[in-house]
């Protein structure tokens, strides 16, 4: 991992280097431009002050140059032999040629002018290093200062980018010393720009964490609350068998004992279906499965409390035959679902009713529909039985509140919607429509 | 003593009807708030054992409203809620004491004596007129330190009588204190119990004001 601050520092570096280099090469060329013209120029000039004094004296014996000059001067007769060379020691070039040109002299490049008077020729040379020279020291006056300034402009730019980072460390302390307590959501104010989104997205994401212990929370509290109830009843159970006058009023306190632990049993069951059933996302142990034949297990399991309460209990399911109603999903979850739904629709009948199962598969996916010819559901009802440990004001039945709020819980893990209608006997229609298997 | 029971769990509401009639008391239990308010409303009770979470109308609605009437009759809420702030709640609108279920029977019976026995202005939990002792807890009499033997209901006819010396009941009064409504009461059930107790405890010791009812002279 590399810190904001040396990738700039890095950058800036690498940038100032194509910048000073590039200032550099650009400054060398202009200048070795401007200086050839000017030079170019000069060569001329002194080919035409030259031609004058050729004439004048043709053959004077003009000291040889001293070196404090970068021209060579060549003077060439009409008859082509050299009456005068500025630098002796130099093996001039023998060949004469007009106007500008490039020569090559003991490899190193040269620059001339030729003129050709009524004397003879008169050739100016001038080593193209002269000129190389003044642009390479115009380039390099222009780079030092840049070189010189990078030191400076690494430490302001360390400065600013730390100081632009003040509020990312403040935002770690933060978040350090957050924990599963402290949820709030973080400070925004005065962030960058470009940390403000992060921080937002932090935000939600402690807001649903916020949402999900709060949740878990309640339901705990909930659960503990409810469980009150059935503890009580045991325990005052418990109590009257302890004082029970006669035998009579012992057996009757025993077997009221004894529903009050069904019912604690009942309940912890119901909890931990919930539980299991309650965590976001797909199903864990997604398995193909036959939903008319989970319907009709779930039917056995209800048949006794339908007996007992002269209540006929019917399934219409695709067959044997057929393929059945396949779904993918938890078997054991939706077990509790159909169970569940069924169980209510018998304690709610009243005795001498019916509750019709339906279940079948179709384009648009699987259907379970349980029908009861029961007292239904009102409006305010509706909205209201899929709350956990919600119990309908005038329910007498024994139960822990918990029934639809599981099978809520399980359709909502299978992505199955659920519907609650009028059934045609004129009690309470539950449907769950189930996606089709991919 | 005639009881309201007000329970929405009918395990625990049989129960404790059960437990409060072994007990000497006359249980009458419902199981919602308008059901309760109404009962209020139209019976006397000697206490009322009330839940908080009932269908319909919250117990402490019920509660409140009872005692904007003005009613002093003892109220001790049963109740799962726990919270410092639900009984504090509880407390102020007008309840006697609060009992946090999962509760203890002996409990609940000497917390409803010991409101009892406030409600009646008592410091000690005997009821003492004359020479007569009552124990509640034993629901036994004596008379000048000797032990009478009473039966339940004529202990219950005995101390509604001596809960307020002087003040006349009249036999529905006394059969309202001895029973619950679902349960049927011989025609003559209270005059046998008076007679039994002047059998007892001497014929001056219940008066009866004829065509009104039954009384105990002051001391």
């Amino acid at each position: 991992m590399r810190s904001i601050r040396a990738r700039l520092v890095m950058a800036l570096i690498v940038v100032f280097a194509l910048v000073s280099a590039l200032a550099a090469i650009t400054t060398y060329r202009r200048v070795l431009d401007e200086t050839s013209t000017l030079f170019d120029y000069q060569l001329r000039q002194m080919a035409l002050s030259l031609r004058n004094q050729i004439s004048l004296a043709p053959r004077i014996e003009v000291p040889p140059d001293q070196g404090d000059t970068d021209f060579v001067i060549q003077i060439w007769d009409l008859f082509g032999s050299r009456m005068y060379l500025s630098r002796p020691g130099l093996p001039m070039i023998n060949q004469t040629v007009l106007g500008y040109a490039n020569l090559t002299l003991q490899g190193q490049p040269w620059r001339a002018y030729g003129l050709q008077t009524a004397a003879g020729v008169i050739q100016i040379a001038q080593p193209v290093s002269v000129r190389q020279r003044l642009a390479s020291a115009a380039a390099l006056r222009i780079v030092v200062p840049l070189i010189l300034l990078l030191p400076v402009l690494i430490v302001f730019v360390a400065w600013i980018v730390g100081h632009g980072l003040l509020p990312l460390r403040r935002l770690t302390a933060e978040v350090q010393r957050r924990d599963a307590l402290s949820l709030a959501p973080l400070v925004s104010d005065g962030l960058p720009g470009e940390i403000e989104p992060l921080v937002a997205e932090l935000n939600r994401l402690l807001d649903r964490l916020r949402e999900a212990f709060a949740a878990q929370r309640h339901f705990i509290a909930d659960a503990a609350h409810e469980l009150r109830s059935p503890l009580t009843a045991l325990r005052l159970q418990m109590q009257l068998l302890d004082r029970a006058p006669d035998a009579v009023a012992q057996r009757e306190a025993r077997e009221r004992l004894g529903l009050a632990v069904e019912r604690s049993i009942h309940l912890v069951e119901q909890l931990l279906a919930l539980a299991r059933s309650e965590p976001q996302g797909a199903p864990t142990n997604a398995e193909p499965v036959d939903l008319s034949a989970i319907a009709a297990q779930a039917i056995t399991d209800t048949h006794a409390l339908a007996l007992s309460r002269r209540i006929e209990l019917g399934l219409d399911s695709p067959g044997s035959g057929s393929p059945g109603a396949l779904l993918r999903g938890d078997p054991e979850a939706l077990r509790a679902l159909v169970r569940n739904l069924v169980d209510n629709a018998v304690r709610y009948t009243l005795p001498g009713g019916s509750v019709q199962v339906t279940c079948r598969s179709a384009a648009d996916g699987v259907w379970l529909e349980v029908c009861d010819t029961g007292p239904g559901l009102d409006a305010a009802d509706r909205e209201r039985v899929f709350d956990r440990f919600y119990r309908r004001p005038a329910a007498q039945e024994p139960g822990t509140g918990l029934g639809l709020a599981i099978v809520k819980a399980v359709a909502e893990r299978h992505g199955a919607n659920i519907t609650l209608g009028d059934a045609p006997g004129g009690g309470l229609r539950v449907t769950v429509q189930f996606p089709v298997a991919p | 003593m005639r009881v309201l029971l007000v329970e929405d769990d009918a395990m625990i509401a049989t129960g404790l009807t059960t437990a409060l009639r072994q007990a000497g008391f006359a249980v009458d239990w419902l199981n919602d708030g308008h059901g309760a308010h109404a009962a209020l409303q139209t019976t006397e009770f000697d206490l009322v054992l009330l839940d908080l979470g009932l269908p319909q109308r919250d117990g402490i609605a019920v509660l409140r409203e009872f005692r904007q009437r003005g009613a002093v009759t003892p109220v001790i809420i049963l109740t799962a809620r726990d919270e410092i702030q639900s009984r504090i709640t509880g407390l102020d609108a007008g309840a006697d004491d609060y009992i946090v279920k999962p509760f203890d029977l002996d409990e609940v019976l000497a917390r409803m004596r010991s409101v009892l026995r406030r409600a009646a202005g008592r410091g000690d939990s005997h009821i003492v007129h004359g020479d007569l002792r009552l124990d509640p807890v034993t629901r036994t009499v004596e008379r000048g330190g000797v032990p009478v033997a009473v039966s339940a209901h004529e202990y219950s006819v005995l101390e509604a009588l001596l809960q307020r010396p002087g003040a006349v009941l009249s036999r529905t009064q006394l059969e309202d204190r001895l029973y619950g409504w679902n349960e049927s009461i011989a025609s003559n059930a209270v005059e046998v119990y008076i007679h039994g107790l002047r059998r007892k405890l001497g014929p001056d010791c219940i008066r009866t004001l004829r065509g009104v009812g039954y009384f105990v002279p002051k001391t």
